[in-house]
């Protein structure tokens, strides 16, 4: 008996058209890239009944169960609602009915680095900030990624992402606990920008230099460094990968609070539900505004947004990236 | 005098001491630790009760109140010296523990007694401190204060245990101006512990035992052959990054640069400035003209070391003790996770084989 | 001038003193006599803390002083001697001390003494070769060994001229020159054997200068006998404040600032930094 599916509906349920004849897969969300071992029996028992007994762990720090035959949908959407009203639902992702699998899969999973619930060079908890996040941005049928990382090390690689959301903090200084070590110093200038010189052997700071990474305030052996009260970021946007020209994120929004990211964000969404060309199969961000031109961007994702009195905003974005076509060097 | 009170008779007390004294305690500063979400504890000036951490170590000693990171010792405005005065002319409560406390007095005899004459700066501040104890029974995972028998002390005026009839709070009081104020409080009935509870004796305890415990050498002059032995302190040359941590948070490192400074909007003004030195911080041994006697973190573990464990009690005397007061802060803070408790007992351990090698 | 707030018992208030002549000695080091006007002279060996306002402190030997004024010599080698060479007579420096201990001269009395300097290292000897320059009859016997790099290092020439007329003094070079023809040349250590040793018990040394040449040449006078009880040398570490407190001269349980910087060899040799 010949399959007869509509791509356009298992595709947004997260299921996909394999290289397999009749196999699909079908794509786990986990925002913010941790998960309670609780729900590892069930993308188990999935994967034991339905596939191929093994997992694949995607890039987006997901899991993706192949092998796996679309009869089974009904069955599996069924299992999966566990993992969908425990890890959706219960951070407020309105999904009406939890049985039917996942209502969309535009939006990718929100995927973060480990975060300061490990990681010391982490300016916040990434996680939770995916966790809160989610909600805001699916379920969605736009193709957008977003990740959030918790440095300027940036491990979870948000240049890469339309969304790159980092962690900052602003290094308060505390003149009468500094014994200029020059440790701070050594490290801004072996690590980050060199945002730090010694004057009248206490410390300087060219604030256009630092980028809230925190570094000095982890040097710091008396504690001279502290973090703000407030945890900044940095809103990188329309970085990509991909077949016509990948790119690194530019830099929208500097020293923008949690509040500002969120809004700017989902404006950001009403800006694609306006502008997308809608006669394409779909249409990346990045071509979207690289059509409606950064004014007319930059304008409609600022309105009514109160914005923080610390925060920068890019004039202009500056990518770096390459245009294969460009390559006139790579002929033999 | 013996009283169990509440929270709110401490707090009544506390008002009243504040008026004649600057009563400084640890106090948790949230998100202030080093990385993100995470808390430290230092002393400062407290007025009530739900201020003060009582639970933990704080992660900074008490002593930059007596020897402050950073201060100005003398203002220059053109060819003239200004002493900078006081911040405060009130007398001082430090509210400690006695690993702490005993630390201070071993700063004093660097402060006080070392070299030609005392310390001016020191001098005038010490005199205003005076003593109050946190009961410390168990201690803390790093604290190693009985072994350097620094775990008790009665330099204290009065002594405050949450331990003995909780919720209420025990306080002993041991000097009369104290006792007085104590006793001028105006207290509402309703707030007031009864007076079978307040009047239940107890006493005020110190640690017997820690978790830690260290052997110290026990010899009238360190063998030679252990400020060279490298395979001992090479060890060190890479594990320590000479961050400065165990001198920045220990209670009785007291060594300090001193620094001029000419203002950017005044080139007439300007000050001279002491800071807390580190011996692990590089340019500590530096002489002008960039020569460094100790430029190897193995010769910096090993000079701190012997500051601590051996050369104070050789040069002030057996009854000053060591100077390590094994409050463990050290050990608390050290990013590479070296343990001077340990590096203690590994040369205790060393100069003993050596000795039983030699008979032999 | 000081405000009210001065404590008699501050004793890191720095006192101007007027600088009544410069000499220089060499293209970095610069001799600078100073109106003493605060009680009490230094003695043999002993430093002054030596400062410019806002601009910072070091410890400098006196290299010489008579009943109302001391003599620094100074090198130029970071930012405050850079600035003290730019300063003229009649300007100030201002003072600490003096500190620390002193080469004992009373207990020379009868003994051939022996002094080796090297380089800078003369300076706070100089005031003794000056004491026993004008004093000789209180020693058995006098005689100097002094070692520069060049010949464009030699400090106190004047000094020096006097002093060969009057004692044995051999100065060498590591580095001789057309000038230098038919004087000495090498290190110090290579004149030790021209000191006469024939009364061993007798004679006392003091060696001053550079860590390794006080160690090399201080091994030279043991091995031809002299107890390095009897070898008196100078040490130089990072002082600071002067008085004991601060803690960067320290080595074992000795604060050099204090304890020395006049040690025995005895004593010095054992330091380990």
């Amino acid at each position: 008996m010949s399959l007869d599916i509509n791509r356009k509906i298992i595709q947004k349920n997260a299921y996909r058209i394999t290289k397999k004849r009749n196999k699909t897969a079908i794509r786990i969300r986990v925002p913010g890239g941790h998960l309670e071992t609780k729900y590892f029996p069930i993308i188990a028992q999935i994967a034991d009944q339905f596939g191929n007994g093994s997992v694949h762990i995607t890039t987006r720090q997901g899991f993706e169960i192949p092998d796996i035959d679309y009869k089974y949908i009904p069955e599996i959407n069924k299992l999966l609602s566990t993992l969908i009203v425990g890890l959706e639902c219960s951070i407020g992702v309105s999904i009406n009915n939890p049985e039917e699998g996942y209502p969309a899969a535009g939006t990718r999973n929100i995927s973060a680095c480990i975060g300061n619930r490990v990681c010391p060079f982490a300016n916040f908890d990434t996680t939770s900030l995916a966790l809160r996040m989610e909600k805001e941005v699916y379920p969605n049928n736009f193709h957008i990624k977003i990740a959030i990382t918790g440095c300027p090390n940036d491990c979870i690689k948000a240049h890469l992402q339309d969304f790159g959301i980092i962690g900052m903090t602003e290094p308060q200084y505390i003149y009468d606990k500094c014994i200029g070590c020059e440790a701070c110093i050594n490290a801004c200038k072996k690590f980050v920008t060199g945002a730090l010189t010694l004057h009248n052997h206490k410390v300087k700071k060219d604030h256009r230099r630092c980028i809230g990474c925190g570094e000095c305030i982890l040097k710091c052996p008396t504690s001279a460094w502290i973090r703000s009260n407030k945890t900044f970021f940095r809103l990188i946007i329309l970085g990509r990968t991909g077949k016509k020209n990948p790119r690194l994120a530019a830099t929208f929004l500097n020293w923008a609070t949690e509040e500002v990211v969120i809004q700017v964000i989902k404006n950001i969404y009403a800006l694609i539900d306006k502008e997308i060309d809608k006669s394409l199969p779909k249409e990346h961000l990045g071509y979207i505004i690289d059509r409606v031109g950064f004014n007319l961007f930059k304008n409609s994702v600022l309105q009514n947004i109160c914005l923080n009195e610390e925060i920068k905003i890019a004039q202009n974005l500056f990518f770096i990236g390459y245009q294969y076509e460009k390559d006139i060097f790579m002929e033999v | 005098m013996k009283r169990n009170i509440t929270k709110n008779e401490f707090n009544l007390f506390f008002n009243l001491l504040n008026i004649h004294y600057d009563i400084f305690a640890p106090v948790r500063k949230k998100g202030q630790g080093a990385f993100s979400d995470t808390d430290i504890i230092y002393y400062e000036k407290v007025v009530t009760f739900d201020e003060i951490e009582w639970a933990e170590k704080s992660t900074y000693s008490p002593k930059d109140i007596v020897f402050p990171v950073s201060q100005t010792i003398i203002n220059f405005i053109e060819d003239r010296l200004f002493i900078p005065n006081m911040k405060s002319s009130k007398p001082i409560y430090i509210l400690m523990r006695p690993c702490d406390i005993n630390g201070i007095k071993r700063i004093d005899e660097i402060f006080l007694n070392n070299g030609p004459s005392e310390d001016f700066y020191y001098k005038r501040i010490r005199e205003k401190i005076s003593f109050a104890l946190i009961e410390c029974i168990d201690g803390f995972e790093n604290c190693f204060c009985v072994s350097m028998n620094a775990n008790k002390n009665s330099d204290w005026d009065f002594a405050i245990s949450l331990d003995k009839y909780r919720p209420f709070i025990s306080i002993e009081i041991k000097n009369a101006k104290i006792e007085n104020i104590f006793h001028s409080m105006v207290t509402d009935a309703s707030n007031i512990a009864a007076p079978e509870v307040a009047n239940k004796n107890f006493e005020i305890c110190f640690p017997e035992k820690n978790l830690k415990k260290v052997m110290l050498p026990n010899i009238n002059e360190m063998p030679a052959s252990i400020y060279s032995d490298s395979e001992f302190w090479d060890e060190y040359k890479n594990r320590c990054i000479a961050c400065g941590r165990c001198n920045t948070t220990c209670v009785t490192c007291s060594c300090f640069s001193t620094n001029d400074i000419r203002y950017d909007d005044s080139q007439n003004v300007g000050e001279r400035q002491r800071v807390w030195a580190s011996c692990h911080i590089s340019k500590f041994s530096m002489m002008a003209g960039g020569h460094e006697m100790r430029k190897d973190n193995a010769s910096r573990m090993r000079f701190k070391t012997f500051h601590k464990i051996y050369d104070y009690k050789k040069r002030f005397g057996e009854e000053k003790g060591h100077m390590c007061v094994g409050c463990g802060r050290c050990d608390d803070n050290c990013p590479e996770y070296i343990s001077f408790s340990m590096i203690i007992n590994k040369l205790s351990a060393r100069i003993s084989a050596d000795i039983n090698e030699g008979k032999k | 001038m000081i405000n009210q707030t001065y404590d008699a018992n501050n004793i890191f208030i720095p006192v101007p003193h007027k600088i009544m002549d410069i000499i220089t000695e060499t293209e970095i080091d610069k001799t600078y006599r100073l109106n003493l006007n605060v009680a009490g002279l230094p003695s043999y060996g002993q430093f002054y803390e030596v400062s410019l306002p806002k601009i910072g402190e070091a410890p400098i030997s006196v290299s010489d002083f008579e009943k109302d004024w001391i003599d620094l010599t100074i090198r130029k080698i970071g930012t405050l001697t850079n600035c003290i060479h730019s300063l003229k007579i009649g300007d100030v420096l201002y003072l600490r001390g003096p500190y620390g201990n002193f080469f004992p001269v009373d207990s020379f009395a009868g003994k051939h003494l022996v002094i080796a300097a090297g380089g800078c290292g003369l300076a706070p000897v100089r005031s003794v070769i000056n004491y026993f320059y004008r004093n000789l009859e209180k020693l058995a016997k006098f005689e100097l060994l002094m070692g520069f790099k060049t010949i464009n290092d030699l400090l106190f020439k004047y000094d020096i001229d006097r002093w060969e007329k009057k004692f044995k003094s051999i100065i060498t070079l590591d580095h001789g020159c057309d000038l230098w023809a038919d004087r000495p040349v090498g290190l110090i250590t290579d004149y030790v054997g021209q000191v006469d040793f024939s009364d061993k018990e007798n004679i006392c040394v003091i060696i001053v200068g550079p860590p390794v040449m006080i160690k090399f040449t201080a091994d030279k006078f043991v091995a031809a006998g002299i107890k390095k009880e009897n070898i008196i040398v100078s040490m130089e570490r990072r002082m600071s404040c002067g008085v004991g407190k601060c803690g960067h001269c320290k080595i074992d349980s000795t604060y050099i600032c204090c304890d020395g910087p006049v040690f025995t060899y005895e004593r010095a040799e054992r330091f380990i930094d």
